[in-house]
């Protein structure tokens, strides 16, 4: 009698648990997590090569007619120069590039003074482009 | 008495268990991944650009945060320029034999000057950095 009274009293606490609050936090904290794993930006990479050669040397006198593309500094706008031409905007550059040949590869000159995402968009180009080595070499003058 | 029996046993035999287990692994793994992006990346305005849309075969082996004004940041903590260079050394002589194999992410403000980029790249190429991964926002 008394030990039936005691499982009755054991069954009723057991019942009586009640784990709803800490189910609520919990899932709070999962949506907390989910939004701000969702707010990240999406993020990607261009995988240029390394070339470190200063002053005129850079991509000219120890490759064999080089595709030089130049990133720099004229008149306090950054701009695009490939031999003697001149490019400002993303459209030219991918139009000049377009008519290099994709073998030789191509060298990135970048001078100092230039906005880093005006470099990066012609390493963009250049891979979107398929050229099949893109080097970056910094330009100091 | 009998029919309110039944209905309590009805109810109380739902098992949530392996839910709250899979809710809390749930939470575990968004606490440790989002911990470990704050540690390796900074807040930053990348690039914006589409990138190489090519899955990874490896992971970074160190990533480098160059802010706009030119501050170094690498795992959260601000790196001297003078110290960068032994630093990422220490960390390439730890996971790969052979540093032009590296995996070295640059993270770099679209605003940031290159020459602050340059002085970087020299930096790198000089302890046999071959190759760089530069990191964009996918617009």
């Amino acid at each position: 009698m008394w030990t039936r009274e005691r499982k009755d009293d054991r069954r009723r606490e057991r019942i009586t648990l009640n784990l709803a609050s800490m189910i609520d936090v919990t899932f709070l904290l999962l949506i907390y997590f989910l939004v701000t794993a969702v707010l990240a930006e999406p993020e990607d990479r261009l995988t240029p090569d390394l070339q470190v050669q200063t002053g005129e040397a850079a991509g000219r006198e120890a490759d064999l007619e080089p595709q030089v593309l130049e990133v720099l500094i004229a008149d306090g706008q950054p701009i695009y120069r490939l031999g003697s031409i001149v490019m400002a905007s993303r459209a030219e550059l991918r139009e000049r590039l377009d008519a290099l040949p994709r073998s030789a590869g191509v060298f990135i000159r970048v001078g100092d003074g230039v906005p880093v995402g005006f470099a990066v968009t012609a390493i963009q180009v250049a891979r979107d482009l398929d050229f099949e080595q893109v080097t970056y070499v910094p330009h100091s003058p | 008495m009998a029919w309110r029996r039944k209905q309590r046993d009805r109810i109380f035999p739902v098992d949530i268990t392996p839910m709250i287990d899979v809710v809390f692994l749930l939470i575990i793994f968004f606490m440790v991944t989002a911990q470990f992006a704050k540690l390796s990346r900074a807040e930053l305005d990348l690039p914006r650009e589409p990138g190489e849309r090519s899955e990874l075969a490896e992971p970074d082996t160190i990533i480098i945060n160059l802010t706009r004004d030119g501050t170094l940041i690498v795992n959260d903590r601000e790196v001297e320029r003078d110290a960068l260079a032994s630093m990422v050394q220490e960390v390439l002589e730890q996971t790969t034999d052979d540093p032009a194999m590296a995996h070295v992410l640059l993270r770099v403000d679209r605003e940031t000057d290159s020459a602050r980029l340059n002085e970087l790249v020299v930096q790198l190429q000089a302890i046999g950095v071959g190759r760089v991964r530069v990191a964009t926002e996918v617009p």
